[in-house]
């Protein structure tokens, strides 16, 4: 097997492999004829308005497709993004985007902030994330030795999250310039998916560099930098419930007061 | 070899196959806190959204936009079918058309509720595409049948070799056609593609 391909299967375990979202400038009757010949089935497709990229909701995929899914996804032939546990995750994901309908790829201010608090206050809570942009902005993750409920995880995001928007605000930046998504989300987790680290995007062909302080590592010292969190970074169940104690338990009091 | 033979066609949903503006204006929509919603808002975005369904706005994401989604996505699930869009869709299968139901909505969200809008209303279907502009979509596809009431794919169709076959309403009937034709019942459609 790939060493790349390994890696991601190794950073996104526990993730569900049986059903994906492929991002693909293949397309045509005989693409799906060949996706669909080995027993995957297609729910639905999606034609985006930038470039030519086609977007395929796959379900019924075995371990084997999803192998070979993944190599392709190294090979930059596609991306594979995957949808979360319904009930427990190991990884978490803060994802920022530029929300303006027009030039959305440009880097704007309020992502630039809110990254940099998000990645400051996880550093602080001893969670080093892993940056890696995304086209429209960052993926935030942190990954987890074992699974951890997903209401547990949102609350922990969303009052993390929360602290970042407040300081755009005090900024005097506008938080609605930026559109900011948590995963996995309770509300929305068998809808939305994340595209995982190492391949190009799709739509404009840049691969998925890490973030590390204000620099993007290049694609081969990206790889490095993924391989290393893998084995450094990942954090134990009692350092995120320190975490979760210190930015939920301890806020809920002053939220409690100001209600 | 059999998939060069086959024929296919594209059909819409919204306003094509069912009533949705019908639906979105008559509606007796309730405020209710799922919409996350002050009242007076509600009322207000609904005004705005019988007013302008499709508005383009600066931001993806806002209140209103997601207010949008939650209404449009009930009026999916209420819209009528039309009985003869409904027979015409069974025709199309009896005959061995490969039909792609091609579609605006954003199908992450709608695409439970579309699918078993289709199955509900014995409406088969072979694809559910959500394209952001059909006529591309067709001609990348190799599908040189689109049903569509919108007034983009009428005009623009012909251009690009994608015949279009649209409901005549109110907002396009006295759009000027490049090769499109304009039917009162699908059964008019059936005659026109075997041409």
């Amino acid at each position: 097997m790939d060493r790349r391909v390994a890696l991601i299967k190794e950073f996104y375990l526990g993730l569900p492999t049986d059903r994906v979202k492929l991002e693909a400038s293949a397309f045509g009757f005989e693409f799906l004829s060949q996706l669909q010949a080995h027993g995957m089935q297609l729910e639905y497709g999606e034609l985006t308005l930038s470039k030519v990229l086609h977007k395929y909701k796959l379900a019924n995929i075995t371990q084997t497709q999803m192998y070979e899914l993944l190599a392709w996804h190294v090979a930059k032939l596609c991306n594979v993004c995957l949808y979360f546990d319904r009930r427990a995750n190991s990884v978490l994901a803060f994802n920022l985007d530029n929300n303006h309908a027009t030039n959305g790829s440009r880097l704007i201010p309020e992502v630039q902030l809110a990254v940099r608090t998000l990645v400051e206050k996880l550093n602080e809570l001893d969670c080093k994330p892993l940056v890696i942009a995304s086209g429209r902005g960052y993926h935030i993750w942190c990954r987890l030795r074992a699974a951890i409920a997903n209401d547990r995880l949102y609350r922990f995001m969303l009052h993390t999250a929360a602290g970042a928007l407040l300081t755009l605000q005090r900024r005097g930046l506008d938080p609605n310039n930026m559109k900011f998504t948590l995963y996995p989300d309770l509300r929305i987790q068998d809808l939305v998916s994340l595209r995982l680290f190492g391949s190009e995007h799709a739509k404009n062909q840049v691969f998925s560099r890490i973030l590390v302080g204000d620099d993007l590592l290049d694609e081969e010292a990206s790889w490095a930098y993924f391989e290393d969190y893998l084995e450094s970074n990942t954090l134990a169940l009692d350092t995120f419930d320190k975490a979760y104690d210190a930015v939920v338990t301890s806020a809920t009091p002053v939220i409690a007061k100001a209600s | 070899m059999l998939l060069a033979r086959l024929r296919t066609i594209a059909v819409d949903l919204d306003d094509t196959l069912n009533n949705f503006t019908q639906t979105l204006h008559e509606t007796p929509f309730v405020y209710h806190n799922r919409y996350a919603l002050e009242p007076a808002l509600f009322d207000e975005y609904l005004d705005r959204l019988r007013t302008d369904p499709w508005a383009v706005e600066e931001l993806l994401s806002t209140e209103f936009s997601y207010f949008r989604a939650k209404i449009h996505l009930e009026c999916y699930q209420r819209a009528q079918a039309r009985a003869d869009g409904i027979a015409f869709m069974q025709w199309l299968k009896r005959e061995g058309w490969r039909t792609v139901i091609c579609t605006h909505r954003d199908l992450r969200t709608s695409y439970d509720t579309t699918k078993a809008w289709l199955e509900r209303n014995e409406i088969p279907f072979d694809y559910i595409f959500r394209a952001g502009n059909k006529i591309v979509f067709c001609k990348l596809w190799g599908i040189d049948i689109l049903v569509d009431d919108h007034l983009f794919n009428i005009q623009h169709g012909g251009r690009y070799g994608v015949r279009v076959f649209y409901p005549v309403n109110d907002l396009n009937r006295t759009v000027r056609e490049d090769g499109a034709r304009g039917f009162q019942t699908f059964d008019q459609i059936k005659s026109w593609i075997a041409e």
